[in-house]
């Protein structure tokens, strides 16, 4: 099995990786000027492709924390293309593995206690691997069936050595404005948040106790005594990950539970509990024949601003499109001041995105099911994801909210579910009165 | 394993006289090794004597200076080393990597609790005169142990063609490895010296990376 290089060897597999996109980024800003469009888009489609296949050839070399930063960039579909996501979601659910030596010895530093000193039975092998570390099933010694999470020693330090190296790499993209500073702090800083273990057991028990009145998601209970920084217990929680439930051949029926039961979770998050679960790798939906899913891994969790909700709402509503005062707010929210709403990129890019919503929630009073394992949806998504990343329309603002959101169109799309999502967003999405608009911003 | 190293990491004193005069050499130690750790080396032969509850003429009988008592502290560490790891029946199947990783990481839980005083050894270590010095022939004895269990844990992965054949020169770059292992957890400032064992992880997995691709070629 391949493992981790020294930190030397990362750090020319980076650079190396750095400066062949770097390289190549350049050169086709450079040619821009000298192509025509129909020339351009092929080159640049042609070069996208590359990218995507170097980058994910080059972070499975280095496992680690970086492939961390693959994952993060695997669930940017706005901010990437399909092209990349395809190549960088094969990175997920991988992860530096611990022998069990190694593992107890980083157990015994977090806790100044062997695992077998504070469970009544404790499994070395892992069952599952996190990018972080790796997930052992125990057994506390009052019996209770547990999920212990435990980090690789050292990660943040890891990791902020990587963010370092990956600014120096990304200088091109960060230039020409295709990977902007503010979107790599935003991920830099979800990731690290991710290395505190303590901070991921407080938002289990906020949605925990936040999603209880959806009796069909299953959150794990945290043994907070038997947690610390770098190690979390956690009830154990059961279901099939998406690959191997769709091996067992599910109904359409079960299909369409389980996508309503996923709309309504994304939708519920948004407008009531106004955080999400932010991290929609499949990996991390546990779905069960019952038609409940439990929902695991909370350690990417973003808090919304309520005018970043109450955006969303007047976006999703599509009134702006025939009220400019509203347009310029929705903008304000999304870029801050300096982006002026005239700007003819930003019309282009919310047109585009409209045009997306009217396809995957249609504004109509009566429920339309959508057959969201058509090919033209993941399509219609690719594009939009190409014409946001071509126009530089990204905002640190909104980046997990569209993570999510294009997360959850992935699992719906897997999962070929039929899905009535207009009905349920207008379940909990709040009234959008006039008066409101001018707060926005 | 072969049966010189078995025989003389579980050698006991025999006879009563015997255990009588490990004991009170533990006892010394154990006194010293509290002393040290607040005091460094500084810490008297007198402070040590009263400690222990002996004359200090008797402490002399059993170490002539501080550098044998820190010398035996390093033998015991040694013997505790090879009975433990003679004990772990799992440690015995795995990969070298892990096995040297659980050597490496038990030798250091050992040292733990004495940083202070490990700090102190290991710069006086480095004066050629020193009787802890790796040129001193005091010390010998104490390495030839060492780098003898070392060398049967790589022979037994030779043997399994987990790596290439390597020889003796496998057993001293360990050695010397240790050494730098040990110099980095005393300057380890990390929570719970992380920093030690992922580099230890690190380390140890692409040494055996490059064995194995034999790139290491004899």
């Amino acid at each position: 099995m391949k493992r981790r290089g020294s930190s030397l060897a990362r750090a020319a597999r980076i650079v190396q990786l750095g400066a062949g996109l770097t390289g190549s980024y350049l050169a086709h800003q450079l040619q821009r000027p000298f192509l025509s469009d129909e020339k351009r888009e092929a080159r640049r489609q042609s070069l996208h492709n590359r990218n995507a296949k170097q980058v994910r050839r080059e972070l499975q070399h280095l496992r680690g924390p970086i492939m961390k930063v693959g994952q993060a960039l695997s669930m940017q579909t706005h901010l990437l293309g399909a092209e990349w996501i395809e190549e960088l979601s094969g990175l997920q659910m991988q992860a530096p593995p611990m022998h069990p030596t190694l593992m107890r010895a980083q157990f015994k530093s977090a806790f100044a206690k062997y695992p077998e000193e504070m469970f009544s039975s404790f499994e070395e092998e892992p069952f599952a691997a996190a990018s972080l570390g790796q997930v052992h099933w125990a057994v506390t010694k009052s019996g209770d069936e547990v999920a212990v999470k435990i980090q690789y020693p050292a990660i943040r330090e890891a990791i902020e050595s990587d963010f370092s190296l990956l600014r120096t790499a990304a200088i091109g993209p960060r230039i020409t404005g295709h990977l902007p500073d503010s979107v790599i702090r935003e991920t830099e800083r979800g990731i690290l948040e991710e290395t505190d273990y303590r901070r991921e057991a407080t938002n289990l028990e906020h949605f925990r106790k936040q999603l209880a009145p959806l009796e069909f998601i299953h959150v794990p209970r945290v043994y907070r005594e038997l947690s610390c920084e770098q190690v979390l217990t956690m009830s154990r929680v059961r279901g099939a990950r998406l690959q191997e439930f769709l091996k067992s051949n599910p109904s359409q029926e079960l299909r369409d539970r389980l996508g309503a039961a996923l709309t309504r979770l994304f939708f519920f998050q948004l407008f009531r509990v106004r955080a999400l679960h932010a991290d929609p790798h499949p990996g991390n939906y546990l779905l069960n024949n019952d038609g409940t899913i439990g929902l695991v891994d909370f350690g990417c969790v973003k808090y919304l601003k309520p005018e970043v909700v109450r955006c969303y709402a007047q976006f999703w509503s599509r009134e702006w499109v025939h009220d400019a005062a509203l347009f310029a707010g929705i903008i304000h929210v999304i870029f801050g001041p300096k982006t002026s709403p005239d700007e003819p990129r930003v019309r282009r890019c919310m047109n585009e995105i409209r045009r997306f919503y009217d396809e995957f929630h249609p504004l109509t009073d009566k429920p339309v099911i959508l057959e969201l394992g058509d090919s033209r949806f993941m399509d219609g998504l690719s594009e939009l994801a190409k014409t946001l990343f071509k126009n530089r329309f990204l905002s640190p603002e909104f980046l997990f909210l569209s993570r999510t959101e294009s997360g959850m169109c992935l699992l719906l799309h897997s999962l070929k579910a039929r899905v009535a999502t207009t009905q349920i967003a207008r379940q909990w999405m709040p009234a959008i009165s006039k008066t409101k608009k001018d707060n926005c911003g | 394993m072969s049966k010189d190293t078995k025989r003389s990491g579980r050698r006991r004193p025999s006879g009563k006289r015997e255990q009588n005069k490990e004991r009170t050499k533990e006892r010394i130690l154990a006194a010293a090794l509290e002393l040290f750790n607040k005091q460094g080396l500084e810490a008297t032969t007198k402070q040590i004597s009263r400690k222990a509850g002996i004359a200090e003429g008797t402490l002399f009988n059993y170490f002539k200076t501080k550098e044998d008592l820190a010398l035996f502290f390093f033998q015991k560490e040694t013997h505790d080393l090879i009975e433990w790891f003679e004990s772990q029946s799992r440690l015995r199947k795995a990969p070298l990597a892990e096995k040297l990783f659980a050597i490496i990481h038990r030798q250091l839980e050992y040292i733990a609790p004495y940083e202070d005083f490990i700090g102190a050894v290991f710069f006086r270590a480095l004066q050629p005169r020193s009787k802890l010095s790796p040129l001193s022939l005091d010390s010998h004895e104490l390495r030839v142990k060492y780098l003898r269990f070392i060398r049967d844990v790589l022979r037994e992965a030779e043997e399994k063609k987990e790596i290439p054949m390597i020889g003796e020169l496998g057993a001293y770059c360990v050695g010397l490895f240790y050494m730098g292992m040990v110099l980095h957890w005393l300057h380890d400032p990390s929570r719970g010296k992380q920093k030690t064992l992922a580099l230890l992880d690190r380390s140890l997995n692409l040494a055996s990376r490059v064995l194995k691709k034999g790139a290491w070629d004899w």
